[in-house]
């Protein structure tokens, strides 16, 4: 991994524009100002106002004109090179990395067209600094790709000079299988007949009479097998137009697969592996296709199209916002290949709807279709199907199960078509390397909505599932009214004077504790709540910190989940929060951040996060953004972060919005609740019960303070014996106090006033013993009597 | 009508009457009161009445109004009518006189009306309207250099006032003359502060404005300190009334005017009102700043445009966009209004026809520690707002207004209290002692008992029990 990081740190925009330094520059008054960032000295062109872009020459950053009539195309073409930066509603900013332009490369971009339409697009001709650093960059990426087809591994590439470079590599050279003598020359892969479906395309092959879809493969592969009857031995006199539609290849042995592409990308051309499924004669085909009625959205059918661009399955990362239906375009993925496909998410919960969702938009066999977790262990009957699975249950070292081990071995037994990743950015990178090496898959298919992760090993990515081929614009999906649109608010309250002495007065973590337990905060988020459910909202309110979450449950008497909530109870409540008009709110602890799907929700309520974390904010705004009343009239979901003044949390709120704010969400910040004082039976009105409030948040321990520690929710769930475990420490409360205070002796009496709504929930509906049924049963009987006696 | 014109009312209604008597002797300042300075009520007031021989009664006049019209002046609203009436009378054009029989009747004032008849129709020798040289200029100015030559001076100025806010740019001239700069300090935009000069918060706003109110302001102060160097101040009004009626690219006589005048001349050249090839020169050019002095506020806007055409590179319209995410793009390549955008945002990459950057707290901060308010920052934003942006209602973000806002309510949440801190005690019981004093008095705000400090507002009855104790303690020791 290491040599990948050094080949790519050796392409970075910095190193191409050094030798432009030093160039006198005209100067005036404020170019100090800017630095090195003055580009005032680059021409404009004559029609520049027509023209929507500025690039920036040393760090590569795009500016795009948003009200340019060329925005559409521009914009297409931007997120096909560089990474989006920020995307609010007038000026979009974009950057061109080695990462994004390995990406544009992969889904068969040719440098100098990128360089031809950046320069249609500039309003300045491009810069040399520029130019220099794309041909750079795609010179190394793309130009050798590792192809599987027929069961054969090829290296290919369109630059006949690169591969005899690599026959003339000691490593590579020996590696080429015996007799296929010569490099040998086909027409390049082509989308071909190659429908993705769902899409309109789709709709319209499926309408002409006499060819179902069954027959289309047959097709494509008797075209396939036309040109592959037509190999010319490479003459070197080939002209250039010839290349332009020509590829070249040289066969490797499978057991060489690795070794050449590690000695590729010491070499600094790092292979590009694409699957050429319609052609895998070896693996069966799985019977399953899009039910008719499933129709993808054209950001959908975007994004798959830069994955099967070419007619070949590419590997990489779709990033669309939670809500915007990635699990369609996985099973989508996964009805084009029909092919053994693997799926790894995140948890238990959402394995159960990755099935549920591909019984529901494909019509494959509920048989074929097997989960693989602590619970259930079951195979496919036939010879391939479809598996998901947690990533924990695929990586876990430790001694498994006899069942889970059979499992395992039948997992690694086999080769897949396609391995979805879901919710690639929470997990290590660790694991992929581990996921990728034990399960051989031909292509892999990464999803996610916040491709973020606060430590930057976002870049490994890269390397482990391939490129990110497609990111969505969140606001254009908010105006098409694929995702709810959302109001946001950063409602600040005001310490209360007890609490803000302590906070000041405390150095430790017990910081927290205060800010979050802050009466003020509390009393907004009951009122906000008040308010949401009378306007038939359904509320979720998420807390990080558990002893938080417990509090004002309880206190306020609604149901909460966490880490420690048992499956069960879990199910029951949200099962209770979808379809019970009682209850409206539901408190989530961490475990709620990802993967949860509860369209009913349609209001968000944020009362302590974990510190600065851009990708969590990200992600809870994604509980509401597929709100099923999106689309009314004038529909908004709501969108509170509760917000302590004054304290730290006010630092981490601003960081937390960051990758929000450049989506073009705006925070609103809302100083004081109007009619708040009016609230009647608010909780922590008077100083006393504040006090009260203050003494017990004081006798808290530190690891109250702690946020949730659920890596067990991860990488398995509680029950199952995953991840979880390494000696997690329990907190031990210590408090001074006499032994009759707690037996009893001060005239104390425990009585629960703070009872939880879970137990409610519970209630309804439970069985009583039969034990006891049968005792109030003869009960009644004897009283029968007993009256029937007094009657006579 | 303008912030500007506004203010030079104020400036007029101070004079006495004789200076008004003497300032309506000439048709071009009574035209240039007339165009620049009255509503239009006013002027159609004084247009009824101009040829009429006879005064008019009061109750006739108000046959033309509309009796419900309103008129906003400064956020107070007065009905139009009294509005327009008072202001003729203290701009000294309307006589009132009661006449028995007919109530209130009303005139123009003799002068005004000789001097406005004699602008309208032209005729008489007061040559107010400037003399045209009669031999043609070997080095004749040509538009573009005039313009060049105002926004030159202009812009040296603003830069100038703009190096006061500590931004730390090397400007390449030599930036206004010593008049200038005293000026501007007289006018309190800048202030002294050793050998250096800052910037107020007038100046501020004064930079924050457009450029003709900002010719306004600092021709007011001009006429402020005119006084004190003994020049005639209607002779200073003369002239810069003259100027408005000038006509840009004529090349005028020096002769006609008085000692007062020509001595103003090398001021107005620092300003970029006027232009001589040199001091010694006997003619002189007015520039765009000096010819739309007057022009009333319709025009003024479309002169405006033309004359930040010329000023500036930009197109006259508004150039900024600011973002949800507090970034910041304005269209510009104008140093100074890049200079005036730093004071308050960080600004990041210049394109040659952009720069970017972004507000932030910290930019924000420091704007308003420099003292300017987040009003004008947001009123600056507004004005030159970019024509994308104006499409929507509200033309800012409100969050980002909103944020701005916060930004300053976060720093002045500090309350002072004036008054005296006790510490260095010798010994706690000492220090509890007086500090229990000072509670009981009630003037005790804060104590440390750790550190043993305490503070106070007011220090008399303390200072007394010290030395009342002190002087027991001497006695107790003496006793002892």
């Amino acid at each position: 991994m290491a040599t990948t990081l050094d080949a790519i740190n050796r392409f970075s925009v910095d190193k191409f524009t050094q030798k432009s330094r030093g160039r006198s520059r005209p100067q005036d008054s404020v170019s100090r100002v800017f630095g090195k960032n003055d580009f005032s000295y680059l021409a404009l062109k004559p029609d520049h106002d027509n023209r929507p872009l500025w690039i920036n020459p040393v760090k590569g950053r795009i500016y795009l004109e948003s009200f340019s009539p060329l925005w559409a195309h521009a914009q297409d073409f931007l997120t096909t090179i560089a990474e989006p930066q920020s995307r609010p509603s007038f000026l979009h900013e974009y950057s061109l990395t080695t990462h994004s332009l390995y990406a544009a490369v992969s889904v068969g971009l040719d440098p100098n067209d990128i360089i031809t339409v950046l320069d249609r697009l500039s309003k300045s001709p491009i810069p040399e600094e520029i130019r220099n650093f794309i041909q750079e960059c795609t010179h190394s990426y793309g130009k050798v790709k590792l192809v599987l087809k027929h069961n054969r591994y090829f290296v290919e590439s369109s630059d006949p000079g690169m591969l005899q470079r690599l026959l003339r590599d000691e490593i590579v050279g020996p590696l080429r299988i015996e007799g296929s003598e010569e490099i040998t020359k086909e027409r390049a892969p082509k989308m071909g007949g190659l429908v993705i479906p769902g899409t309109k395309n789709a709709a319209g092959v499926k309408q002409q009479p006499g060819q179902t879809p069954d027959q289309r493969p047959t097709r494509d592969e008797d075209g396939a097998a036309k040109e592959d009857d037509i190999f010319v031995t490479l003459r070197e006199e080939d002209d250039d137009d010839d290349d332009a539609d020509q590829v070249h290849s040289f066969e490797v042995p499978t057991s060489g697969v690795e070794a050449v592409q590690k000695r590729c990308l010491d070499l600094g051309f790092p292979v590009l592996e694409e699957y050429d499924f319609r052609n895998d004669e070896v693996n069966a085909n799985l019977d399953i296709d899009l039910k008719p009625s499933a129709q993808i959205r054209s950001y959908q059918e975007k994004s798959l199209s830069k994955m099967f661009g070419n007619g070949r399955a590419k590997s990489g990362i779709i990033v669309l916002p939670c809500g915007a239906g990635k699990t369609l375009v996985g099973i989508t993925a996964a009805c084009t290949i029909k092919k053994g496909v693997v799926i790894l998410c995140t948890s238990s919960m959402s394995v159960v709807q990755w099935r549920q969702q591909f019984l529901q938009w494909s019509n494959i066999n509920p048989n074929d279709i097997a989960i693989f977790t602590s619970d259930h262990k079951e195979k496919f009957s036939r010879n391939t199907g479809i598996i998901v699975s947690t990533y924990s249950m695929v990586t876990q070292t430790r001694a498994r199960s006899y069942d889970a081990q059979k499992m395992m071995d039948f997992l690694t037994s086999r080769e897949w078509g396609l391995m979805i990743l879901d919710e690639v950015h929470v997990v290590p990178a660790s694991i992929f390397r581990k996921v990728t090496h034990s399960i051989a898959t031909h292509s892999k298919l990464g999803l996610t909505a916040t491709l973020l992760r606060e430590d930057d090993k976002i870049t490994d990515l890269n390397f482990l599932i391939g490129p990110k081929l497609y990111e969505a614009n969140w606001m254009e999906l908010a105006e098409q009214g694929h995702i709810a649109k959302v109001q946001c608010a950063e409602v600040w309250c005001p310490m209360t004077s007890e609490f803000y002495q302590e906070y000041l007065n405390e150095t430790s973590r017990k910081r927290a504790l205060l800010y979050i337990m802050n009466p003020r905060k509390f009393q907004a988020c009951q009122y906000l709540i008040n308010f949401h459910e009378k306007r038939g909202d359904k509320i979720i309110v998420f807390s990080d910190n558990v002893y938080a979450l417990e509090r004002y449950a309880l206190k306020l008497g609604k149901a909460y989940i966490y880490g420690g909530t048992p499956q069960a109870e879990r199910m029951r409540i949200l099962e209770n929060f979808q379809h019970n008009e009682q209850v409206n709110t539901v408190f989530l602890s961490k475990i709620g951040d990802t993967s949860l799907d509860l369209p009913e929700a349609t209001c968000l309520i944020q009362i302590s996060s974990h510190y600065g974390s851009r990708r969590q904010e990200a992600q809870r705004l994604g509980r509401i953004l597929r709100a099923k009343r999106r689309n009314d009239e004038g529909f908004n979901a709501f969108f509170y972060s509760l917000v302590s003044k004054d304290t730290n949390e006010m630092y981490y709120s601003s960081r937390r919005q960051a990758f929000l704010v450049d989506q073009g969400y705006a925070f609103k910040v809302i100083t004081h609740l109007a009619g708040i004082e009016q609230q009647p039976g608010l909780a922590y009105d008077t100083p006393a019960e504040r006090r009260e409030l203050l003494q017990e948040v004081m006798l808290q321990n530190e690891t109250s303070a702690e946020i949730e520690r659920i890596d067990g929710d991860l990488f398995g769930e509680r029950t199952g014996g995953g991840g979880r475990g390494v000696g997690q420490k329990r907190g031990v409360k210590r408090t001074a106090g006499m032994l009759k205070d707690i037996s009893g002796g001060q005239d104390m009496a425990y009585i629960e006033y703070n009872k939880s709504k879970n137990k409610e929930l519970k209630g309804k509906g439970s069985q009583r013993n039969p034990f006891f049924k049968q005792l109030d049963r003869e009960n009644e009987k004897r009283r029968k009597q007993a009256l029937a006696m007094l009657k006579d | 009508m303008s912030a500007s014109s506004l203010r030079s009312f104020e400036y007029l209604e101070s004079l006495p009457g004789r200076d008004f008597k003497r300032l309506y002797q000439r048709p071009s300042t009574a035209l240039a009161i007339f165009r620049r300075m009255l509503p239009h009520l006013a002027k159609t007031f004084v247009m009824a009445m101009l040829y009429i021989t006879d005064p008019l009664t009061l109750s006739e006049l108000e046959l033309w109004v509309r009796p419900d019209s309103k008129r906003h002046v400064l956020h107070v609203i007065m009905p139009a009518k009294e509005y327009a009436l008072s202001l003729l009378s203290r701009l000294h054009i309307l006589n009132t006189s009661s006449v028995p029989g007919q109530g209130q009747v009303l005139s123009l004032t003799n002068d005004f009306a000789t001097s406005l008849r004699l602008s309208l129709t032209g005729g008489g020798h007061h040559q107010s309207f400037g003399v045209p040289c009669d031999t043609p200029d070997r080095h004749k100015a040509s538009l573009e250099s005039l313009d060049a030559f105002a926004r030159s001076q202009w812009e040296g100025i603003l830069h100038y006032m703009v190096d006061t806010a500590g931004v730390g740019m090397q400007d390449g001239g030599e930036g206004p003359s010593h008049g200038v700069k005293k000026l501007l300090e007289l006018g309190g935009l800048v202030q002294m502060k050793g050998s250096y000069a800052t910037i107020t918060q007038a100046g501020f706003s004064f930079l924050l404005q457009e450029v003709n109110a900002q010719v306004w302001t600092l021709l007011l102060f001009y006429l402020d300190s005119a006084e004190a160097l003994n020049m005639d101040k209607v002779d200073v009004l003369h002239f810069l009334f003259m100027l408005g009626s000038l006509e840009l690219g004529q090349d005028y006589s020096l002769a006609t005017l008085t000692a007062t005048q020509i001595q103003m001349l090398e001021d107005l050249r620092d300003f970029g009102i006027v232009y001589q090839r040199k001091p010694s020169s006997k003619r002189f050019y007015p520039t765009r700043l000096a010819t739309t002095l007057t022009s009333d506020a319709g025009a003024l806007r479309s002169v405006n445009a033309g004359f930040d055409n010329a000023l500036r590179s930009g197109d006259g319209k508004g150039f900024i966009v600011i973002e949800t995410n507090y970034r910041i793009y304005a269209y510009t390549s104008s140093p100074l209004q890049i200079a005036v955008l730093n004071l308050f945002a960080k600004l990041e990459t210049r394109f040659p026809n952009m720069v970017s950057g972004r507000i932030s707290r910290k930019s924000i901060r420091v704007a308003i520690h420099m003292g300017i308010t987040s009003d004008q920052i947001i009123s600056y934003l507004t004005t030159h707002a970019h024509p994308q942006m104006r499409k929507n209602v509200p033309i800012l973000p409100p969050t980002v207004v909103d944020q701005i806002r916060l930004w300053q309510i976060e720093g002045e949440r500090m309350k002072p209290t004036v008054g005296y801190l006790f510490k260095d005690f010798a010994s706690g019981q000492e220090y509890e002692g007086i500090c229990k004093y000072a509670e009981e008095v009630g003037v005790l705000v804060w104590k440390n008992d750790a550190k043993r400090m305490f503070f106070v507002t007011r220090v008399e009855q303390v200072k007394k029990f010290l030395e009342n104790k002190a002087k027991s303690a001497a006695a107790g020791a003496n006793g002892g």
